[in-house]
């Protein structure tokens, strides 16, 4: 059976020390962009770290939410781009196809999450971080739409590995960058379409909802969080 | 006030082929300050293409903004003309005839223009006509259900209606300046005149294609500004997504193009010395017009904000909040003043309503109306609905020119036809003199 | 051969093709020429016309081209939609629509050129301006074409003449 991949986020478990975000940099290659940009909200982060506050201050508490391109079933991106640059891949991911986009931008303004960033110029790196690209990463020209991945050039290795080794692919063997990097095993990576992996049995707990639920976009990201 | 003028008509082609052979000083300046402007607009825009579209105000999730807020407006003044000129037609209004070429330039030059927004708006420019079907190698096909599909065939398919309808009236116009004319005047108007022998079997045609093409293009002119509409309440943005989008805008578009008729129209009189043939009849019978629009429009601005307002809906009221007593409320209440308050106030009042109150209010619906498109494409884009993700937008010197030399553009296009072509047709007043129905 | 008479009335004009029909000169041998569109009575020179049935037939034909177009094309580049179909009536009726209206608008403007007869130059047309004593088109000026074979020019002559035309004049077939 195809796979479906999904994540689950344990929202109890989620520090906001934003290791994703360093970890999906470095791995996906993304622009670092100067301050003025980064002041104006041109920054690219794949993932970010919402903070809600509950309370008044002192009595104050922070929730930490990260989120990334929640690779809806029924993406609101897809239908709207004119030259099928964003679409479905058979394994349930939302990819962007770097060169076919145009850059109209009609994709970033249909996403209910804001998870859609434009390369404004040309992306540049401050020497020497140019000399730790990801070769198994496209670099994005300016002009062009792009998202979370869920790290697709890692599926592909571990699929290439199980193929190579006559395996099925383990559960957990798949790891984004962010779930690789997260200090407190927040999150959880795996395929939805095996009942017994982690993420299935972790997306089908009580604990599970799914963000902006209501507008059936089906999103693949599951935050989990005790209830009230 | 019908009757202020009797024109002879054998002065009729005098007066309308005067402006055609005979160039003053101040048409050449205006030529050249409407050139200069332009070609600032094209230099702000090669600028853009070369440095990236960061050196525009936007930013994430203000993806779009000036340009599409400019798309819009200009789309909507291009229902000046035609369909202005088509309900005209269809209902024989006879005050019509000597408004009717006058709008259906601005169609034309309007749509040139607006059609230009959505490629100027675009990451990469430079490969546009990926959006268009024909076979290649890049294995890459568009996607017709896209509505930035939809816009182009509609736009496209306005464009050439809108364009035959602007040529049919003028063929026996370009036949009878040919006659006239010599050198290369005589060899573009023969060519434009495809030979046309005003035998009684080609004014049957004509009159009978321009009385098809003016119910066709009516049916598109709605699609089309419903289409444009459609590319905001297809999304699921809150305060886009509306069903009353497709009518409000198709309204807003009639309103901004009678406005625009209403300007063009006093600087054509003015400085073509027309006033004569463009008389306050013209100008009074339009204020009407553009008073019920302006109601219309009212109606239709209640109708959609009371019912946002009164659902209370989070997502909705944060956009609605920042339009009406946020940080857009200066815009919106200056909007509510230029589109209904003036209009009703100066052309509402009978005793008020002049050729001079008229331009003015419809110099106000213009501004009024460009501001409205901006509050429905940013603030919604401001405040999608995780808060989080809530950001702000102001445009920078390269959008500004960019949008102010369209207007440039619009006047260069306009003063070139005017050179060209009598900004009257010249058989159809004609026709109307002879008739005696001055 | 052409005979061709100069009427400065609408009235005189009907006059004489009334006349002429009833001497077996139907509508396909005359031909009225003037500055301005003139107004003849209905039956009195009628020119049939197709033009609206052939608009409805171009919106209808492009349309469904349209349809085709986009049916086999979504097919032939096959891409994975992720569960929405390949081909949407729906999502693309906008398309089909704004191709229907093109399709009427082309019909129209290729019936104009047909109907008119610029396309088809198989008749000559008086000259705006003559020379000298040469019939001409002007201003207020009503021209009326007979194509007849020279033994008919006297009594279609007479027919005009007795209508009121001010003057009769043979054209040859190219102007």
């Amino acid at each position: 059976m195809a796979h479906r991949w999904g994540m689950a986020i344990d929202l109890d478990r989620c520090m906001g020390c934003e290791a994703c975000v360093a970890a999906c940099h470095a791995e996906n290659n993304l622009p670092v962009s100067d301050p003025a940009q980064a002041a104006k909200g041109r920054a690219v982060h794949w993932i970010r770290v919402d903070r809600y506050y509950e309370g008044e201050f002192p009595e104050i508490r922070v929730k930490y939410m990260p989120v990334l391109c929640q690779q809806c079933d029924e993406a609101p991106c897809e239908p709207v781009c004119p030259v099928y640059a964003t679409y479905h891949n058979p394994e349930g991911l939302n990819v962007q196809v770097y060169n076919r986009c145009v850059g109209t931008r009609y994709c970033g303004n249909n996403c209910p999450y804001s998870v859609r960033f434009f390369n404004w110029f040309e992306p540049k790196w401050t020497a020497p971080l140019e000399l730790q690209h990801n070769p198994d990463v496209a670099i994005r020209p300016g002009g062009v739409m792009e998202k979370c991945t869920f790290c697709v050039q890692r599926i592909e290795r571990v699929k290439l590995d199980a193929k190579a080794e006559n395996r099925p692919v383990a559960d957990g063997e798949v790891q984004p960058a962010c779930v690789q990097s997260c200090p407190a095993e927040a999150m959880v990576f795996g395929d939805l379409n095996d009942p017994e992996s982690k993420v299935s049995r972790l997306a089908s707990s009580g604990r599970a909802t799914r963000l902006l639920e209501e507008l059936g976009a089906k999103p693949k990201v599951f935050y989990l969080q005790r209830g009230k | 006030m019908a009757t202020a003028v009797q024109i002879r008509q054998d002065k009729v082609r005098e007066d309308l082929w005067r402006p055609l052979l005979q160039t003053r000083g101040r048409y050449v300046v205006a030529l050249v300050l409407a050139g200069l402007a332009g070609a600032w607009g094209l230099a702000a825009w090669g600028y853009q293409i070369y440095e990236g579209l960061g050196v525009t105000g936007k930013r994430r999730p203000v993806m779009w903004a000036f340009y599409i807020t400019s798309f819009v407006f200009w789309i909507g003044i291009s229902h000046a003309g035609t369909l202005i000129s088509a309900i005209l037609r269809l209902t024989h209004s006879r005050w019509r005839k000597p408004v009717t070429r006058a709008a259906e330039a601005i169609t034309v030059f309007a749509l040139m223009i607006g059609g230009m927004f959505p490629i100027i708006h675009l990451g990469r420019p430079w490969v546009f006509y990926w959006l268009l079907p024909y076979p290649n190698n890049r294995l890459l096909w568009p996607n017709f259900r896209s509505p930035l599909l939809w816009d182009v065939t509609a736009i496209f398919t306005y464009l050439t209606g809108s364009v035959i309808y602007l040529y049919l009236p003028l063929i026996p116009d370009v036949a009878h300046l040919a006659e006239h004319t010599t050198g290369w005047r005589h060899a573009l108007y023969r060519a434009l005149s495809l030979h046309w022998t005003s035998s009684d079997r080609e004014w049957h045609a004509l009159e009978r294609a321009m009385k098809l093409m003016a119910g066709i293009i009516l049916a598109v002119a709605v699609s089309v500004h419903t289409v444009v509409a459609w590319d905001f309440a297809m999304s699921v943005a809150p305060m886009w997504h509306s069903t009353i989008f497709g009518p409000y805008f198709v309204t807003g578009a009639i309103f901004s193009g009678i406005a625009a008729l209403l300007v063009v129209l006093a600087i054509v009189r003015k400085t073509m010395h027309l006033e004569a043939y463009l008389q306050p009849v013209h100008f009074d019978n339009l204020a009407k017009l553009l008073v019920l629009m302006s109601l219309l429009w009212f109606y239709f601005t209640t109708a959609e904000y009371l019912t946002t307002w009164y659902g209370n809906e989070p997502w909705e009221m944060a956009v609605l909040g920042a339009r009406v007593r946020g940080g857009y409320a200066p815009l919106f209440w200056t909007m509510v003043v230029c589109n209904f308050v003036i209009p009703f106030v100066l052309l509402g009042i009978q005793r008020l309503r002049t050729i001079r109150t008229a331009t003015i209010s419809a110099a106000a619906v213009l501004v009024g109306m460009w501001l409205e498109r901006f509050l429905i494409v940013v603030p919604t884009l401001a405040h999608p609905r995780l808060p989080a993700a809530w950001g702000t937008y102001a445009p920078t010197w390269v959008e500004i020119s960019i949008c102010g030399a369209t207007f440039a553009a619009m006047a260069l296009l306009y003063l070139v036809f005017s050179k060209l072509f009598p900004i009257i047709a010249v058989w159809e007043y004609e026709e109307h003199v002879s008739n005696g129905r001055i | 051969m052409f005979l061709t008479g100069e009427f400065s009335q609408a009235e005189a004009t009907g006059r004489a093709i009334e006349a002429l029909k009833a001497k077996g000169f139907g509508p396909q041998a005359l031909d009225m020429f003037s500055t301005e569109p003139v107004e003849l009575p209905p039956g009195v020179l009628d020119r049939p016309s197709r033009m609206s049935l052939m608009a409805v037939a171009g919106a209808v034909v492009v349309c469904l081209l349209a349809v085709v177009f986009v049916y086999y094309t979504q097919r032939s580049y096959r891409l994975n939609t992720g569960g929405m179909p390949l081909f949407s009536l729906w999502a693309t009726g906008v398309i089909f629509y704004e191709m229907a209206v093109l399709g009427a608008i082309g019909a129209t403007f290729v019936m104009f050129l047909w109907e008119s007869g610029m396309l088809r130059k198989d008749h000559a047309a008086p000259r705006w301006k003559g020379a000298e004593g040469e019939l001409a088109l002007e201003p207020g000026r009503i021209l009326l074409r007979v194509r007849c074979e020279p033994e008919h020019f006297a009594a279609v002559g007479e027919c005009l003449y007795a209508a009121g035309a001010s003057r009769v004049e043979k054209v040859q077939n190219k102007s």
